[in-house]
């Protein structure tokens, strides 16, 4: 395994239940995507991206196969550690947003920095300059109710970037927007992840931004169908 | 690599200390925002503390006010040492002993002083029909051990003359509309108010105080006969000690300290009468109280459960989302119980009378927020399992 390699996934498995019952949602995945990349998994409904994205995000275990992230070899980690290499490495953007309903926009965002352990004054100071970035400084101190569908997906991307995490995971971030916003959030995400350098794995079924990644990854029935290039990257 | 984040031995150990410090500190406060940002659950758990220690402390401070009352006399009477019939459990009229056992107290190396107390029935006939029961104390002159206090209306002293009685004021009413101008009729004698007392009824019909000699008349008591010794330690000498060398000269009756004797009374009221109806339903309040705060701690844990698998993906452990809890748990035990004492102190107020004082001393009010931060951190343990098995790749489903 490369560990020049933002995500390097080999032979991924993933079977849910037992016997009959058992539904195998990943079978056998090869993924390598280097640093830098900006890549999206594309796929119909149920045909693993999300569980692949699981996995890659080291909050799901493979049935089989290895996973490295960042050059690390993620498979044999304790609870403990796959927090702390979380924490380390990776950003999350998710499809519901998933802010927290009691914070402020600014303290959503200053959360994901103090979990990583930055002090109190740094996170609110990152997060108010994260939040600039995605254009929401007059609606920092706006709770999530407060708050429109795509400024909670600018949220959720403040969040997932403040701290210039290595690599960012996006699901669906655009699913719950309309088209305009959809477009506006993705490009958002590819230009500030070229800013920092990330590496952003972006899963989605919205064909209309597939133009913006570097790479599509098609996926189906839990295998991966094919792979291209796309693109503003072309 | 993993080891050098999280392996306490390691050289990144201080740092990820440091990490953890703050994250903890991050948990505080997402803790107590997610705990007031719903109020109906916020206000629903801390009614479950209050209803606790309102039941349990109110149940309690019942109890201690009953006990007061049954002790009161013993804890008042002035007296170091009581010489007791044998056996004898709680303040009331039992076995008569030989009023000689005071003399022989007297000569007792350290006793500064002795004195007779009989206690016994009586009826105060009512001017409209009827009668109403006292209990009838017979002291000694001066009637400092074992006279009247709380006194309200008169002199201690007017006791010394003919026929004359204290009554307790709340009870004038049913005891015939006694003024100081009154002169009752007590199971057949005619007596004179000398005065009131105010607060002093146990279990038992109010006191009445009398003169020894007249309790005796009144109640057809044998002569040289008494039901109670009292006797007052002289300064500088152990009640202790002297009532251990007057209990070896006094081989057939008890002598105890004013403090044992108040110790029995207790100890005899909670293990064969109220200990077991009280310490019920003292139990039932805290264990309804709890259960509210746990279901209601679970179904809040329940509700947020996306939020708390997201900080979970972000790379909260399960320890620091323990400590979210726990925070909201101290918190509930705190506020809960400062609401709850405060109720509980209006509550005590409202129904405080002669007959029945709810007694909440300081080291029940200091108790009340410790336990009710213990058992908050205890009925947590059911949303904590919830959160611990919680897997973070719930976010994505």
């Amino acid at each position: 395994m490369s560990d020049s390699r933002a995500i390097d996934a080999r032979g991924v498995a993933k079977t849910f239940g037992e016997d009959e019952l058992a539904v195998h949602a990943l079978r056998g995945v090869d993924l390598q995507v280097e640093r830098g990349e900006f890549i999206m998994l594309v796929g119909p409904s149920g045909s693993g991206k999300t569980t692949l994205l699981s996995i890659i995000g080291c909050v799901l275990s493979p049935t089989a196969g290895e996973v490295a992230i960042m050059g690390e070899r993620v498979n044999d980690l304790a609870e403990r550690e796959l927090s702390a290499l979380r924490r380390a490495h990776i950003g999350f953007i998710f499809q519901g947003y998933n802010l927290i309903d009691a914070l402020s926009a600014r303290d959503n965002v200053a959360l994901g920095l103090r979990i990583r352990g930055v002090d109190r004054a740094g996170a609110d100071a990152e997060a108010a300059s994260a939040l600039e970035r995605v254009g929401l400084t007059a609606r920092a101190k706006n709770k999530p109710s407060q708050l429109s569908g795509g400024e909670m997906q600018r949220v959720a991307i403040a969040r997932a970037l403040a701290g210039r995490p290595p690599l960012v995971l996006a699901d669906e971030p655009t699913a719950s927007l309309d088209a305009a916003s959809g477009q506006w959030v993705t490009e958002m995400l590819r230009e500030i992840s070229e800013e920092q350098g990330a590496t952003v794995l972006v899963v989605t079924h919205d064909a209309r931004i597939f133009e913006l990644a570097q790479r599509i990854v098609r996926i189906e029935d839990g295998a991966i169908q094919e792979q291209e290039r796309a693109g503003r990257a072309q | 690599m993993t080891d050098a984040r999280t392996d306490p031995g390691s050289r990144a150990a201080p740092r990820y200390r440091a990490e953890y410090r703050e994250r903890r500190g991050a948990m505080v406060t997402v803790g107590l925002r997610m705990m007031l940002h719903d109020k109906f659950k916020f206000a629903g758990t801390v009614f479950g503390v209050v209803f606790a220690v309102v039941l349990s402390v109110q149940q309690l401070g019942i109890l201690f006010g009953l006990l007061a009352k049954n002790t009161m006399f013993v804890d008042s009477a002035d007296a170091d040492i009581w010489i007791v019939p044998p056996e004898t459990e709680l303040f009331q009229a039992g076995q008569l002993i030989p009023e000689s056992a005071l003399h022989e107290a007297r000569v007792t190396p350290g006793v500064d002083g002795a004195a007779p107390l009989v206690v016994t029935g009586a009826d105060v006939l009512r001017p409209e029909g009827g009668s109403e029961a006292i209990t009838l104390i017979g002291a000694a002159a001066p009637y400092d051990l074992g006279g009247p206090w709380n006194i309200v209306a008169g002199e201690r002293s007017a006791l010394a003359q003919p026929d004359t009685m204290f009554f307790e004021y709340s009870q004038r009413h049913s005891l015939g509309g006694l003024t100081m101008a009154s002169e009752p009729e007590v199971s057949g004698r005619q007596v004179r108010v000398g005065g009131f007392t105010w607060g002093l009824q146990a279990f038992a019909p109010s006191y009445a105080f009398a003169d020894l000699d007249l309790a005796r008349e009144i109640a057809d008591l044998p002569e040289a006969k008494i039901h109670f010794g009292l006797a007052r330690v002289s300064e500088g000498h152990d009640p202790d000690a002297v009532a251990a060398d007057l209990a070896r000269r006094l081989p057939n009756v008890e002598v105890r300290t004013a403090d044992e004797y108040s110790s029995s009374i207790v100890r005899s009221l909670l293990f064969n009468q109220l200990g077991i109806t009280f310490g019920t339903s003292t139990a039932f309040g805290l264990i309804v109280g709890i259960v509210i705060v746990a279901l209601t701690m679970f179904s809040a844990v329940i509700d947020n459960l996306r939020q708390f698998g997201t900080l979970k993906a972000l790379g909260c452990e399960n320890r620091d989302l323990t400590s979210l809890v726990l925070v909201q748990a101290v918190a509930y035990g705190l506020v809960g119980s400062f609401v709850g004492l405060g109720v509980v102190a209006w509550l005590a107020e409202l129904i405080r009378a002669p007959q029945l004082g709810v007694v909440i001393p300081a080291w029940l009010v200091l108790l009340t927020p410790v336990v009710m931060v213990g058992l908050c951190m205890l009925a947590s343990t059911l949303a904590l399992g919830r959160i611990r098995r919680l897997e973070p790749g719930m976010v994505f489903r």
